[in-house]
This record gives C-alpha cells, sequence and structure tokens, in this order.
C-alpha cells in the first residue's frame, strides 16, 4: 500500500523528521527496518520499533479493508444505510407534537441538542428521555439504559422518581387495555426500581473532567453494551467560565463532537446535549442565539431550540437532516413533559383524573 | 525528497551512494541541483558517469512541460459537467459541477449543505445512473430523507432501490481516517477496478472542517501540515482520475467585523476552484423557512457575487 508518510498517524515531529529524511511512502519505511530508521533519522531503537509498529497497523488495516473486510470501516451502500435507518427505533419524548417533528421521537446514531434560557424545561426533557429510553419494545421504546453526565449539578432524584412512576403507570394502562401476554411479561422488570438501577449517573464539575468522561465513555459502553442514550446535561456550562483562550475551546469542543459522533455510531445510541443562550447584539436589535459560537452549530445534527410566547412554552426544530423546520407547543407537568393538549387516544385515568399543573415561569424549585 | 537508493537508475552503485553520502548529498534533489565537475573532483567519481545518472533521473522526476493545444484537447475530452439536481445551483455553477477540480459549499449550521450534497448524490445516482462515494464525518447522512428525495423524482420502485445501491457511504470522523479512505480510493481507481455500475466520477465530502478544526489553531502547526495534505490528495485525486470533488465546509464569525467568513483560514481558501455560500433567507431562526440563498463566493468561470434561490425542500 502506497500510503504517503505525511498521512500516518505518528507524532508529529517524528513526522516531520521522517519527511526531512525523505521517506514518501509507508512501504519504505517498512524496508528500512527500525535499525536503519533509528539510523536515519536519530531516534532510539524502541522509538524506531514503536513507529513501525503503528504503520504496521495502519498498513494491515487498509489490507484487510480492500480484501473485504468492511465491518471496521464503516462503509456501506446507502441501501443498507436506509434499512438499518428504517429498522432502528426512536426514543419518543411523551410529547406526540414534538415525536411528530421530530420524524418520531429522539432518532439513535444521531446528536440532538437542546438549546433554550434557563428555566424553559431542558434538563426536564433530558430526565424524561434517560427514563423513556427503557420502555420495553412491546411498548413501542428501545429498551436500553441510560448514561445522564451532569456538569451543572441540575439531575433531581426525587422528580425522576416522579417521572418514572408517571411512565410505568402509562404502561400499566396499555396493558391492561390490550391485555397481551408479552406486554404483561415485560411489565415485571419494567419497574420504578430497575428504571432508576438503569440509569449510570456520572458527575463532572469542569471542562477537564468532562474530557475525560467523554473520551473514556467508548470503555465504558462496551462493558454496558445496552445503553442507548448518552445525555450531557450542560455542554456549555464548563466551557463559557473561566475560559481565556478561545481558540483552544474550539479545538477542545470541535474534539469533544467527533468523539461524540463516533460514540452514538458506535454503539448506536442516541446522544442529547444541552446549551445555553447567549444575546447576539446586531446594528439595530440583538436576538438569542445558542451559546459556544458558530463552529459549535455544526456539532450537533440535530437542534431543537425551546423558547417562550408569553407564557406558553415552545419547541422549534431548528436544524435537521430529513425533517422541516416547525414549532410546535408543550407542558410541563407533574408527570413530565406532554403535549398541551393530551391526545384523544391516551387513557382516561390520565386525562380526567390529572390535573396538568403548569410549572411556574421562575428558576425551577425542585 | 526521494533519498538517493542503489538501484534507483542504472548506473547508480551502492558505492557511488555512499562516497556522494560523505560530501553531503543525499537526495535526488541535491544532486541535480549541485555542481558535478565539484562533486567528480571531492568524491573521485568519473564526471560522465554522474551526467549520464543526473539525465536518468531528471527524465524519471521532473515533470515534462505539455503545450496549451494538448492541454485544451485532453481537457475537452476527459471532462465532464455533473448536474446538481437544482437548475437553480446548476446556472450558479456554469451548467453543473465539473471534474478535474474541487468545489466547496459552504454555510451556517442549518442552512442546507448536507441536504445540497444528498441532492447531488441522488441526482448522479438516478440521472446519471454512475456511482457516488460519500465521505460522511458528522453523522448527518440520513438515508430516509435521500430516499424521499429519490421517491420525488422517480415513481419507479426498482429504480429508487438501484439508484441507493450505487451510492456508496463511508463514515470517517477524523482525518487520519479520511486520508486512509482517500488512499484506498485511489488505489481502486489506478487498478481499474471496473465496477458494474461504470465509472466513479463524483466523490462528495461532508464536511471537512469537522474533521480538521479538532487540529487547527495553537503552538503546533501540525493542523495546518495535515490540512495541505488533505488539500494535495483531493486535488490530484480530482485533476488525475477526472472526478468532481464536492466539499462542504463551515463559517465562522469574523472577530473584528462581525460578518460571517468560510472557516480553516486562508491557506484552505486557494483550494477550491469553485465556492458557493448557503444562506437562509431569513437571519434569525424563529422564521421557518424552505427557501436557501446561494452566492458565487469564487469561481474561475462565472462572475462573483451572482445569487440564485435553492429550494431544499
Amino acid at each position: 500500500m502506497q500510503r504517503a508518510v505525511g498521512g500516518l498517524p505518528l507524532a508529529p515531529a517524528l513526522r516531520a523528521r521522517l519527511v526531512a529524511a525523505g521517506f514518501q511512502t509507508a512501504q519504505e519505511l517498512l524496508e528500512t527496518g527500525p535499525c536503519g530508521l533509528s539510523k536515519e533519522i536519530g531516534i532510539s531503537k524502541e522509538e524506531a520499533l514503536e513507529a513501525l509498529q503503528v504503520v504496521r497497523q495502519e498498513c494491515h488495516g487498509d489490507a484487510t479493508r480492500t480484501a473485504g473486510g468492511s465491518s471496521a470501516t464503516r462503509k456501506c451502500t446507502a441501501l443498507e444505510l436506509l434499512e438499518e435507518e428504517q429498522a432502528q427505533g426512536f426514543i419518543i419524548t411523551f410529547c406526540s407534537a414534538l415525536d411528530n417533528i421530530l420524524g418520531g421521537g429522539v432518532q439513535l446514531t444521531k446528536i440532538t441538542e437542546i438549546c433554550g434560557a434557563p428555566g424553559v424545561g431542558k434538563t426536564q426533557l433530558c430526565m424524561q428521555l434517560a427514563v423513556d429510553v427503557q420502555i420495553p419494545e412491546c411498548f413501542g421504546g428501545v429498551a436500553g439504559e441510560a448514561v445522564f453526565i451532569d456538569t451543572e449539578g441540575s439531575f433531581m432524584v426525587d422528580r425522576v422518581v416522579e417521572i418514572a412512576t408517571a411512565c410505568v403507570q402509562h404502561c400499566q394502562l396499555i396493558a391492561e387495555a390490550h391485555q397481551e401476554e408479552d406486554n404483561l411479561k415485560a411489565l415485571e422488570t419494567f419497574s420504578l426500581e430497575s428504571i432508576l438501577s438503569h440509569i449510570y449517573y456520572f458527575r463532572c464539575r469542569d471542562y477537564v473532567e468532562l474530557l475525560a468522561q467523554v473520551y473514556l465513555l467508548p470503555d465504558f459502553l462496551s462493558e454496558h453494551s445496552k445503553v442507548r442514550l448518552v445525555v450531557v446535561d450542560g455542554i456549555a456550562f464548563p466551557f463559557r467560565h473561566d475560559f481565556e483562550d478561545l481558540s483552544l475551546r474550539t479545538r477542545l469542543l470541535n474534539g469533544l463532537a467527533q468523539q461524540l459522533i463516533i460514540i452514538a455510531n458506535d454503539h448506536k445510541s442516541a446522544v442529547v446535549l444541552t446549551n445555553q443562550m447567549t444575546t447576539r447584539i446586531g446594528q439595530s436589535q440583538s436576538t438569542l442565539v445558542p451559546a459556544l459560537g458558530e463552529s459549535w452549530g455544526h456539532a450537533a445534527t440535530v437542534r431543537l431550540i425551546f423558547h417562550w410566547d408569553n407564557s406558553q412554552r415552545l419547541a422549534t426544530l431548528y436544524k435537521s437532516p430529513s425533517q422541516k423546520e416547525s414549532t410546535i407547543p408543550y407542558h410541563i407537568t407533574s408527570h413530565g413533559f406532554r403535549d398541551v393538549q393530551p391526545p384523544a387516544v391516551t387513557q382516561n385515568a390520565e386525562d380526567t383524573g390529572v390535573n396538568p399543573r403548569k410549572r411556574p415561569r421562575r428558576e425551577e424549585e425542585k | 525528497m526521494v533519498v538517493l537508493r542503489a538501484g534507483l537508475c542504472p548506473g547508480l552503485t551502492e558505492e557511488m551512494i555512499q562516497l556522494l553520502r560523505a560530501s553531503g548529498i543525499r537526495t535526488v534533489v541535491d544532486f541535480v541541483s549541485s555542481d558535478l565537475e565539484d562533486i567528480a573532483q571531492k568524491c573521485s567519481l568519473s564526471y560522465k558517469a554522474l551526467v549520464a545518472v543526473r539525465r536518468v533521473l531528471l527524465a524519471q522526476f521532473s515533470a515534462f512541460p505539455t503545450n496549451g493545444a494538448d492541454l485544451y484537447e485532453e481537457l475537452k475530452s476527459s471532462t465532464a459537467i455533473l448536474p446538481t439536481g437544482s437548475p437553480s445551483l446548476d446556472q450558479l455553477l456554469d451548467s453543473g459541477l465539473y471534474t478535474g477540480e474541487v468545489t466547496e459549499l459552504m454555510g451556517a449550521p442549518g442552512s442546507g449543505k448536507t441536504q445540497v450534497c444528498l441532492g447531488i448524490a441522488a441526482s448522479v445516482s438516478l440521472g446519471l445512473k454512475q456511482p457516488v462515494l460519500f465521505l460522511d464525518s458528522t453523522g448527518g447522512f440520513t438515508a430516509s430523507r435521500l430516499y424521499q428525495m429519490l421517491q420525488a423524482q422517480t415513481e419507479d420502485k426498482e429504480e429508487q432501490l438501484e439508484a441507493l445501491q450505487r451510492i456508496q457511504v463511508v463514515r470517517v470522523f477524523n482525518i487520519y481516517e479520511m486520508l486512509s479512505a482517500l488512499q484506498e480510493l485511489r488505489d481502486r481507481l489506478s487498478q481499474q477496478v471496473m465496477s458494474s455500475m461504470g465509472p466513479l466520477k463524483i466523490v462528495v465530502i461532508d464536511s471537512v472542517s469537522a474533521v480538521i478544526y479538532p487540529l487547527l489553531g495553537g503552538k503546533q502547526s501540525e493542523g495546518l501540515a495535515i490540512m495541505m495534505q488533505l488539500a494535495r490528495e483531493l486535488k490530484t485525486l480530482a485533476r488525475e482520475f477526472s472526478l468532481a470533488v464536492v466539499v462542504t465546509n463551515q463559517v465562522t464569525r469574523d472577530s473584528s467585523t462581525g460578518s460571517l467568513k468560510p472557516a480553516l483560514g486562508r491557506s484552505w481558501s486557494f483550494v477550491p476552484s469553485t465556492r458557493v455560500l448557503l444562506e437562509s433567507k431569513e437571519a434569525t431562526w424563529e422564521k421557518a423557512t424552505l427557501q436557501r440563498v446561494a452566492s458565487l463566493a469564487k469561481s474561475s468561470r462565472q462572475p462573483t457575487g451572482i445569487q440564485v434561490e435553492v429550494d431544499i425542500g
């Protein structure tokens, strides 16, 4: 394989030396051997051996790929991708209007970003999704587990208990209405304790911990292969205060974004991030825009912006590869994230028995 | 910068190389640019032998000039113009995407770059019945949206499925994976592995900035070096194999003037021959719209600044 030396994943100083010494392709490197290499460039034999190891791995990787092993390279035709996508489930949010504009719910293998002013309901939706991802498949869920990375400290367990109890009740009502065996069997394992025990919670206090956590996540996920949702609540918070070097911030954020995309793709899970809003002052007016700058806008595949309209909460789908832009209203009740008018098809007990209590428009006291 | 080795050309023996190295001549460039009489004296080698070796090395390693008429004839016969699927965009690009060139689409998030890329893939695969290579580095490739676009263009289910099969998607999430995917493409093309679907004419890369951004900036210049490596790879692929290469790029905000400018800096701006900026008509996210405005920011054929409306519905 004629891999150019400039494109090999070696340390930059080493690479510069190799190019200066006149090596052009990986083949030449392998032919020279470690002793010759250490003499030509002036590095120790161990370093030369290590470098050759990396080169050999790359070349073998290439060889297996051309021989037909496509599992390592994520290569496929659009038809296969279509079949995969159609077989994949969505994580429902219990707000059918939001599910509709998202095309069925939060998609797996994609990064979804939720931006909004304080108090509008971002953490509520994250907690709702952490519960909803565990709904068994016979009820229309993906039966997965959730990883919750918290940087702001806004995760309240008692609220999750409320949401989970409501979700279990909802499923019980469906099971009673349809009386199928699978449903009843699944309900045995779908209880409050099991829901709470399948949410893996991490608390990161600054950006270094957050980066470390995300880079260590693949190992965690390979042990817990049932995880289908990774929530990072508050990706803006550690990066906004106390960061002088803006170009470093951009680089770190982009690296983080690529790492999250790799996690989403390899482990077939959805990644949900929450972001803050900042003001952009234009010539004549100022607008609220998502924080972390223009380049961060490209990291997420799907972007939802939550905002207020007088006292009604609205969700706008701003960026999506397959759905149109649209805005819908939603409510946050004691049961969690819900529609404004509950659809007529749901269980009666939920409609009449409960008063949807609007969350007051101030800092949420949970 | 090829190192002199025995057997590089007849007449270049191992002892010659050792003697040359002793006087500081290691690469072909050093040899060709040095004074041969001087070397003949210093290394006690025959002048005639050195001249013969130099002639062979020059023949092997230098580029041959060709005249304009031949070049024109060659380009006329090998360049193809591929439709983008949107007639207004074709008009902007002077009837379509030219092979042998790199075209760049840039825009803010949500401006429709991925949609236009999907549209291009759909139109080439369905309209021209040619294979497409799509390198996805953002995770934004949604096959169901592509299927929707194909369904809007033709009713025949067989054709839709065939068109989907012609589009090959490779997911690369860091720069080394992207370079190795391009290397693989080059090997495949140079071995002339003819697939049953016809020759590959277009490569779409969405997006280039996502893989380069984590490396740029700071004190190391490694990012810049890798970016230029990628640039060289793309341009030589486009030229040698007559491919149309479409890349997407981000925009960043200029800190001094507050206006949007393309990402990746000045060095990258020399790479694409044509640059199209996509914007939504309304500047804020409060009004939803399906219309996008495409303006020509750099072109070697059309006057810059012309704008057209593109529908990404």
